[in-house]
């Protein structure tokens, strides 16, 4: 008798359990949004799991991101920094602007394909989408927030508190979902639509340079600017000379290895043209100044890059035509596109072109 | 076949009553500068001879578990825990200490995994401020106040310990011995002696270093102090 009475009790709490998770999967309902990795890609590294895509989690996200509220003064956004036509990056700055006129330390990265990045800024001293933008709203050099601050401002707001439960259930708002959200919005921004990537596909040619630069491409750049991605997220030192303003030894500030000084990481070369400028400092202003700078001005130091220690030698030719190939890695559909443009605003005319070549 | 079903479920009820009449229902820290009681308005020496006054006190502590007198590990709670001097009821953990036990286990510090899994919740939080935004990891533990001898601005120094990946891995596994434990009816308190932050294995002076704010050697020596500033309270 009493056995019985213990398997329905069993049975009773299994059931109300059930009741619960039921419950859960319900409040999240908003559509489903898949993934789509581009042919031939790797598979990404973000726990699509952990955080699967809605439509009411990339609206949030992008609400986010062009909020300026995230500031302390509420005058910068995500999107101050990383602007879309530049691919998201900071249009012709070499150090981005934070509140109050206070200069950043290094060039805001170009935003994409971030799905396939296990490590973000420029040392890759944080290990998760999620948390990348905890740095930007924190530093006081950018927008100088306190993510107590951040929530307790959205919750105050008429609108967060739906998009949070249309994103997720209910009207909670806490850092986790923030995090979430803007993951959302930035791992939909995959830039996969360039000429390159239409020529890989079989659907364009390349013109004669561009085929010419592609082949030196393959000798002297891929290496490092591993295909499709064209980064392979290492970090080197490819012989930029310290800056003895910034004094920015890049990796080695995250693993305390002297090995590691002036490390950075690669960045990767799809929409190089339209990022300017160039280098973790935003020291090179053209890409010139970058070939430049490996065939001459290299600073050889015992944690140079091995592949680098003879510098990297181009010839005049080569850079011309190399210059032709990189053009074809610019990805207009994806620096158009009104799924990530600044709402209220209309994506006008063509991305600019490197003022500085 | 029913009949044992029977003496077993018995014998689960008997233990669970017996577990619950004699053992101690929580942890205290009781937290202490050498044999004085630690208050944030008081000023202390540490052996180096430094004036310190301490204005704010956190750690995490996490993995509590159990030895028995046969050796069985017996886990306490999967939960992390903050401890913060300015909030008193946070100093008080609701663990069952079992009658049998022999030594006490935690970590003073977070686990790596909630490190390398994006944004966590409750009391591991960011927005809690025990954590470092600029690259990922948690502040174990956190010591904020002034010292003359501190050539800073305001002469503040602030320790903010972390780093959770080898060869600097602040994480610090606590064994305490209980078996010299009389009385059972109090809470467990573990004496938390700050002066082991300066005067621990390693010693730290605020005049050579005011500042921690990075994983790394300092990290690990601060860790390894605060390591050893814990034992009970010997009123128990």
């Amino acid at each position: 008798m009493q056995i019985k009475r213990t398997i329905l009790f069993i049975v009773l709490l299994v059931v109300l359990c059930a009741g619960f998770i039921d419950i859960n999967q319900t409040q999240s309902a908003s559509k489903k949004v898949p993934f789509a990795v581009p042919k031939g890609w790797p598979k990404p590294v973000y726990d699509f799991s952990k955080n699967p895509l809605t439509e009411a989690g990339i609206a949030l996200g992008k609400e986010l991101f062009y909020e300026g509220q995230l500031s302390k003064d509420g005058t910068i956004s995500c999107g101050s920094c990383h602007q879309q036509f530049g691919a998201f990056n900071s249009y012709d700055h070499p150090l981005s602007h934070g509140l109050e006129n206070a200069l950043t330390t290094r060039n805001a990265p170009a935003l994409f394909n971030l799905a396939w990045q296990k490590e973000f800024m420029w040392d890759g001293g944080i290990n998760h989408l999620d948390l990348q933008p905890l740095a930007p709203i924190t530093a006081h050099n950018e927008m100088g927030e306190s993510i107590e601050n951040v929530l307790s401002k959205l919750k105050k707001t008429k609108q967060y508190p739906k998009l949070f439960k249309a994103a997720f259930g209910d009207e909670t708002i806490n850092t986790q979902r923030l995090g979430k959200a803007l993951s959302q919005f930035l791992l939909t921004m995959v830039s996969s639509n360039s000429k390159y990537d239409r020529v890989m596909r079989g659907e364009d040619s390349f013109a004669l340079p561009e085929q010419l630069g592609y082949a030196i491409f393959k000798t002297k750049c891929v290496q490092c600017h591993t295909e499709p991605l064209f980064t392979d997220y290492s970090y080197r030192n490819i012989g930029m000379p310290l800056e003895p303003y910034l004094n920015d030894r890049g990796r080695m500030t995250i693993t305390n290895e002297a090995a590691d000084s002036l490390k950075f990481k690669v960045p990767s070369l799809r929409n190089v043209l339209v990022s300017f400028p160039y280098g973790h400092d935003g020291r090179f202003f053209s890409l010139m100044n970058v070939f430049e700078h490996y065939r001459n001005h290299m600073q050889i130091g015992p944690t140079t890059d091995a592949l680098l220690k003879n510098k990297l030698p181009l010839s005049n030719y080569e850079i011309g035509q190399l210059r032709a190939f990189l053009q074809t890695l610019t990805d207009s559909v994806f620096l158009k596109d009104p799924r990530f443009a600044e709402p209220g605003t209309s994506i006008k005319g063509n991305p600019p072109i490197d003022l500085h070549n | 076949m029913q009949q044992k079903w029977k003496i077993t479920l018995l014998i689960h009820i008997l233990l669970g009553l017996y577990c619950m009449a004699i053992s101690q229902s929580t942890v205290q820290f009781k937290l202490m500068f050498n044999n004085q009681l630690f208050h944030k308005d008081s000023s202390y020496l540490n052996r180096s001879g430094e004036t310190i006054q301490i204005h704010r006190f956190m750690f995490y502590t996490s993995k509590w578990k159990l030895i028995t007198a046969s050796n069985d590990t017996i886990q306490l709670s999967q939960n992390h825990f903050l401890i913060n001097a300015a909030e008193e009821h946070s100093t008080k953990l609701p663990l069952s200490i079992l009658a049998n036990a022999k030594k006490i286990v935690f970590d003073v510090g977070v686990d790596s995994i909630l490190n390398t899994t994006g944004i966590q919740t409750g009391i591991l939080d960011p927005a809690v401020g025990m954590f470092w935004t600029w690259r990922t990891g948690y502040i174990m533990a956190k010591m904020h106040g002034t010292s003359p001898q501190a050539k800073t601005a305001g002469n503040r120094f602030s320790y903010e310990v972390g780093g959770f990946q080898s060869p600097y891995n602040a994480v610090r596994t606590i064994v305490l011995d209980l078996t010299s434990v009389r009385e059972r009816n109090h809470p467990l308190t573990i004496k938390t002696n700050l002066a082991q932050w300066f005067d621990g294995k390693h010693t730290i002076t605020i005049s050579s270093n005011p500042n921690c704010h990075n994983a790394g050697k300092l990290s690990m020596q601060l860790a390894d102090n605060y390591g050893s500033m814990f034992s009970i309270y010997a009123n128990n």
